[in-house]
């Protein structure tokens, strides 16, 4: 990836005032000030970022691909001697599998690690393990095809239609969330992800959690329910519920392109919010519960039920980025952290907005990961 | 090539009886060369026993574990399996099953289209033609899930819809017709468009081998050209059939990223071709799917799978020797006769 | 050695073919513009059914196909008899294969042609693709570029190549010209050619890592292990176009080249392998194409990036196909964008397996036709084995 910085200095000012935001604001969210790598003092940043040399091996989740895609090219643009090499091919288990192995200098994971690949973390990150660190907030999209309609949907009505107890589109639970629309006498083509992914798990996670009784499967990251149309990643069920007709399928926001998403019920109100960022950040402030598997760690447990205030998305998608509190040397401890601070900065986090459509963490949570990053040696 | 040894001797006088060097008497460079193909064949023992003990190292967890109770089979598509046999059969169904039928589709044409070029088509065009056909392996398999995608399964619907309005009493037509063309048909259309030229190109060869005379010879006898191909091409390619559409079957059985990019996937058994929501998975496609978000005994698990799938492959090839090897000696016998 | 050729019985031409019933000299044939106006008929048959009847165009062709098929045969039956008619039959068949085959392939060629077109360009070629960051509106914009990929692929398959076509060759060449077909060295070898035709390419890039992990540690993703992958996929396919194509070689060569005195090494390198050096090629190609479009295995053994790199020995390397399916299957925030670079690197892919096809036959076609200048020597096995065996 050839880097052209577009007008170098200011490039450099604004990246270095907006990492420098963030070492003031961890300093004054956390004990000490100890501020993160990347912000060792206010006035040097810049020197410090460019002076930065090596190379990043890292991979996993596809869903924060395109916001990795992003960082990477604002942080090289900063630091020119800096290659970053994320492989979203991988997928949330591989790129921890990898990572574990020791592969990686971290991985990007929609589900964190387990308890046990905490406690395996241990004998390559010493006693410290490793840290979960929340950097991409998005949404779940539930995409349809159906030319003329807008749809709101009931958490009811979408575990009733993916577990194909629906199978036409004029049936009346369908038109009683859809007063007024035209809906066509056409049968209900459920598409659903054929690879196993962090999103399918993120997704069957919110049914189970919001209509246990509907969808009695738990979450998983393959696909439960017999009879759908198995589709190749997002861009696959996107496609295929495009080119099909009276198609639905679920999609990681950020991937659906063109396609139309229907609004989703929050809570068990008559209120249908569609995807919006401002609207997942609302989901996260209510429904993150802070589960820390370490000192430091940011391990977050989504509680589904409680997403009720009326402009709150009802399916967030978090995905994490994991790293070991000690790495193999200390200038790749000291690079990754540089690279994992720019990313949950202000300023990383207004990129991945910018470029993926994410949604930007809350203040509250950057200045954690950026205390968290501190001890990272 | 080295071509020193020829001068070492060039009037030695052959004796009798002289096919084959006797062993003592063979000069230094045979010697070498021996040595060096003899090395080659014994890297290829060294890799493959290097490839078997990396799968049966790997694989040994998965097969060893009890499938009912592992916590870490609890989930994805080993969740509530029961067995690894009963995780690998659906799967070897689906392997089995699409190549079959891309060999039904695939074979006949590619077979028909090396004769056309060998011995139909204008003399011109033949070298053309037959480049034509390697273009289309030369076409990777990417492209080909691409294509599949995006102009395939809907140009196949409106065919899928006939075949099922017309004939749905066969079980392979069976309903619900599928209204995303992700079916068995589009997988076993695109492997068999991917093995056609495989097997085309090399039976083309095979049949440009025939000796000139014998087909002379048939024609000058007042053979039309269908009983000159049948009576002199057909009987010395026949091994060589054998070997190529071997070669397209085992490209059918290990083909990953086509058959995983177009076919809607589960893990039974069914023989509908017309479906998305009851095709049996390939053991290829099933590993490259699942393989990044498995836990790590469920990757040892599919691995295993393609530990299975080896032995299958194996015995598709030991029988289609044993059927080339059959045809050999059947027609030394009706030609000593 | 006994090939299939030297033992063709000569005589079944005579026992079969022989005429039933040799009443004339000619057989009556269809008249000349017989077969023509049978076609031009079935096709206004077919259009009728289209136009009038409200069938599908496939269908109209194919009702079109089948008419006159079946009215060249039965006229055929009619007038010249049975065996002509069955001939005729044949022909169509084989015309009509040839014909569909064509119809995937044009259709192909033409997709990945009409959707690649737009994104090739010279700089979409020689260019390393990428991102430039602007860091007053925090756009990230990407520049569309292949030659990453490009440099990757050619590496990658390159150092395959290298490691497999020797490996390969030899092989078959020990296996046809030094191996007792029944001793246990060629009975093991040719056993596991076999089983290595079914090894699934996932499995050949975790085989790969896990070597590359043994010897360099646990960050070994590097285009040279995805070579050995590659290598594990290719060997099995030379061995076994390379073994059929020395086979046909006739025995009669063999046998006149050592009765002139040559040894086995120069008769096997100077008459036995050019006179097979096209179908050998052939294989090797179709090797190379198998391979040259391989994700699965790279992605496991090279990993993924973005990023230019030219060395095969350390991190992670990109190739087109890998290309193809990344900007495939996870596209960027403006997807046609990413789909356009999709079918960019796939046409991209194509072009360079054709003119790597390409080379090769012209290589071949110039050696063949230096040797051919040097003695008057055969051109094809067919040729050459007439010539030999009937002098």
């Amino acid at each position: 990836m050839r880097l052209t910085m577009m007008p170098g200095a200011v490039g450099a000012v604004t990246l270095a005032t907006a990492l420098a935001l963030t070492g003031c604001s961890a300093g004054a969210g956390a004990a000490g000030g100890a501020g993160t790598q990347a912000a060792h003092s206010t006035g040097d940043t810049a020197a410090t970022t460019s002076t930065l040399g090596g190379t990043i091996t890292a991979g996993g989740s596809s869903a924060q691909a395109n916001a990795q895609a992003a960082w990477t090219a604002a942080f090289q643009a900063q630091a020119h001697g800096v290659t970053i090499n994320y492989d979203k091919s991988q997928g949330s288990g591989g790129g921890v599998v990898n990572w574990l192995n020791g592969s990686y200098d971290f991985a990007g994971t929609d589900a964190g690690l387990t308890p046990a690949q905490q406690k395996q973390s241990q004998s390559m990150c010493g006693a410290g393990g490793a840290l979960n660190l929340p950097v991409y907030l998005s949404g779940v999209a539930v995409v349809y095809h159906l030319p003329g309609v807008t749809l709101r949907l009931t958490s009811a009505t979408v575990a009733k239609i993916f577990t194909k107890k629906i199978t036409r589109w004029n049936d009346p639970a369908i038109a009683a969330d859809n007063p007024g629309q035209k809906l066509p006498d056409e049968s209900i083509t459920v598409v659903s992800r054929s690879d196993a992914s962090g999103t399918t798990a993120n997704f069957t996670n919110y049914l189970h959690q919001v209509q246990p009784k509907l969808w009695p499967y738990p979450a998983s990251t393959t696909w439960p329910v017999k009879g759908t149309s198995g589709q190749q990643g997002g861009s696959g069920v996107v496609g295929t519920v495009l080119s099909g007709k009276g198609t639905i399928g679920y999609a990681d926001h950020s991937s659906i392109g063109q396609a139309a998403s229907a609004a989703i019920q929050v809570g068990s109100g008559s209120t249908f919010v569609g995807y919006s960022p401002r609207g997942a950040t609302r989901a996260f402030d209510t429904a993150a519960r802070p589960a820390p598997q370490t000192s430091g760690d940011l391990f977050t447990d989504i509680d589904y039920t409680k997403i009720t205030s009326a402009n709150a998305y009802p399916i967030p998608l978090l995905s994490y980025d994991v790293v070991c509190t000690r790495l193999a040397s200390p200038a790749q401890a000291k690079l990754t952290a540089a690279y994992l601070s720019f990313v949950a900065s202000d300023t990383g986090q207004k990129v991945a907005a910018k470029n993926a459509g994410s949604a930007p963490l809350p203040a509250s949570i950057q200045r954690q990961i950026a205390h968290s990053l501190a001890s990272v040696k | 090539m080295t071509t020193t040894p020829t001068m070492t001797a060039p009037h030695r006088v052959p004796r009798p009886g002289e096919g084959r060097p006797e062993p003592g008497r063979r000069r230094a460079g045979d010697t070498v060369f021996r040595w060096l193909t003899t090395g080659s064949a014994a890297s290829i023992i060294a890799i493959l026993a290097g490839v078997t003990v990396f799968l049966i190292v790997t694989a040994l967890p998965a097969l060893t574990a009890d499938w009912r109770t592992a916590p870490a089979l609890a989930g994805g598509t080993t969740g509530g399996v029961g067995s690894f046999w009963r995780y690998v059969a659906p799967l070897l169904w689906g392997t089995a099953w699409s190549s079959l039928l891309a060999l039904i589709l695939g074979t006949p044409v590619a077979l028909g289209i090396a004769l056309y070029v060998s011995h139909y088509a204008p003399r011109p065009l033949r070298r053309g033609l037959g480049y034509l056909i390697d273009l289309l392996a030369a076409v990777p398999s990417v492209v080909f899930g691409l294509w599949g995608i995006f102009v395939l399964r809907p140009a196949i619907l409106p065919l899928q819809d006939w075949l099922n309005h017309n004939l749905s009493w066969i079980p392979l037509f069976a309903g619900p017709v599928s209204k995303t063309g992700s079916t068995m048909l589009a997988a076993a259309i695109i492997l068999a468009v991917m093995i056609i030229p495989i097997i085309s190109s090399i039976a083309r060869e095979i049949f440009a081998q025939t000796p000139r005379l014998h087909e002379e010879a048939a024609l000058a006898l007042g053979a039309t050209r269908w009983e000159m191909i049948r009576l002199a091409v057909l009987p010395q390619a026949r091994r060589g059939i054998v070997s190529a559409t071997l070669l397209g079957l085992g490209r059918a059985l290990g083909e990953t990223m086509a058959v995983a990019l177009i076919l809607s996937p589960s893990l039974l058994f069914s023989v509908k071709i017309l479906t998305d929501t009851a095709n049996p998975q390939t053991v290829a496609a099933n590993l490259a799917l699942n393989f990044p978000e498995s836990t790590p005994l469920q990757r040892d698990a599919l691995i295993a799978t393609g530990l299975v799938l080896f032995i299958i492959s194996f015995a598709v090839n030991a029988l289609g020797r044993l059927v080339a090897g059959r045809a050999e000696t059947g027609r030394r016998k009706r030609g000593a006769a | 050695m006994i090939t299939a050729i030297a033992e063709t019985p000569h005589q079944a031409p005579h026992r079969d073919v022989r005429p039933q019933a040799p009443a004339r000299l000619t057989a009556r044939t269809l008249p000349y513009a017989a077969r023509p106006s049978i076609v031009a008929a079935a096709t206004v048959l077919g259009a009728a059914a289209v136009f009038v009847g409200g069938a599908s165009i496939a269908g109209g062709l194919a009702l079109a196909a089948v008419a006159g098929t079946a009215g060249v045969v039965v006229a055929s039956l009619v007038v010249e008899g049975r065996r002509r008619a069955t001939d005729r039959m044949v022909h169509a068949l084989m015309t009509a294969a040839f014909v569909l085959a064509v119809i995937p392939l044009v259709s192909l060629l033409a997709t990945v042609v009409n959707k690649g077109w737009a994104s090739l360009s010279w700089q979409f070629i020689t260019q390393t693709g990428g991102t430039a960051f602007d860091p007053t509106t925090l756009k990230v914009l990407t520049t569309a570029g292949a030659w990453q990929a490009v440099v990757g692929t050619l590496i990658i398959t390159g150092i395959a190549v290298a490691l497999s076509v020797p490996i390969g060759v030899l092989t078959a060449i020990y296996l046809v010209e030094y191996a007792n077909p029944r001793g246990w060295m060629a009975r093991t070898t040719t056993f596991l050619v076999d089983v290595m035709t079914g090894i699934p390419s996932i499995v050949a890039g975790l085989f790969a890592f896990s070597l590359a992990s043994l010897l360099v540690g646990p960050k070994a993703f590097s285009g040279f292990s995805a070579s050995v992958a590659l290598s594990v996929l290719m060997i099995p396919i030379v061995v076994r176009s390379t073994e059929e194509m020395l086979r046909i070689v006739p025995d009669d060569l063999r046998e006149a080249s050592l009765a002139l005195g040559a040894t086995k090494v120069v008769t096997t390198l100077r008459i036995v392998l050019p006179t097979a050096a096209t179908g050998i090629l052939t294989g090797v190609m179709l090797a190379v194409s198998r391979i040259v479009g391989e994700t699965a295995p790279i992605f496991i053994a090279a990993s993924f990036t973005d990023n230019f790199s030219a060395d095969p020995f350390h991190g992670p390397m990109q190739t087109l196909p890998v290309m193809a399916y990344a900007n495939y299957k996870f596209p960027g925030t403006d997807i046609a964008a990413s789909y356009q670079s999709a079918w960019g690197a796939a046409l991209l892919l194509v072009l360079l397996v054709v003119a790597l096809n390409l080379a090769a036959r012209l290589t071949a076609r110039l050696v063949s036709g230096a040797r051919r200048g040097r003695s008057s020597a055969r051109r094809t096995p067919a040729e050459a084995s007439m010539r030999d065996t009937h002098p």
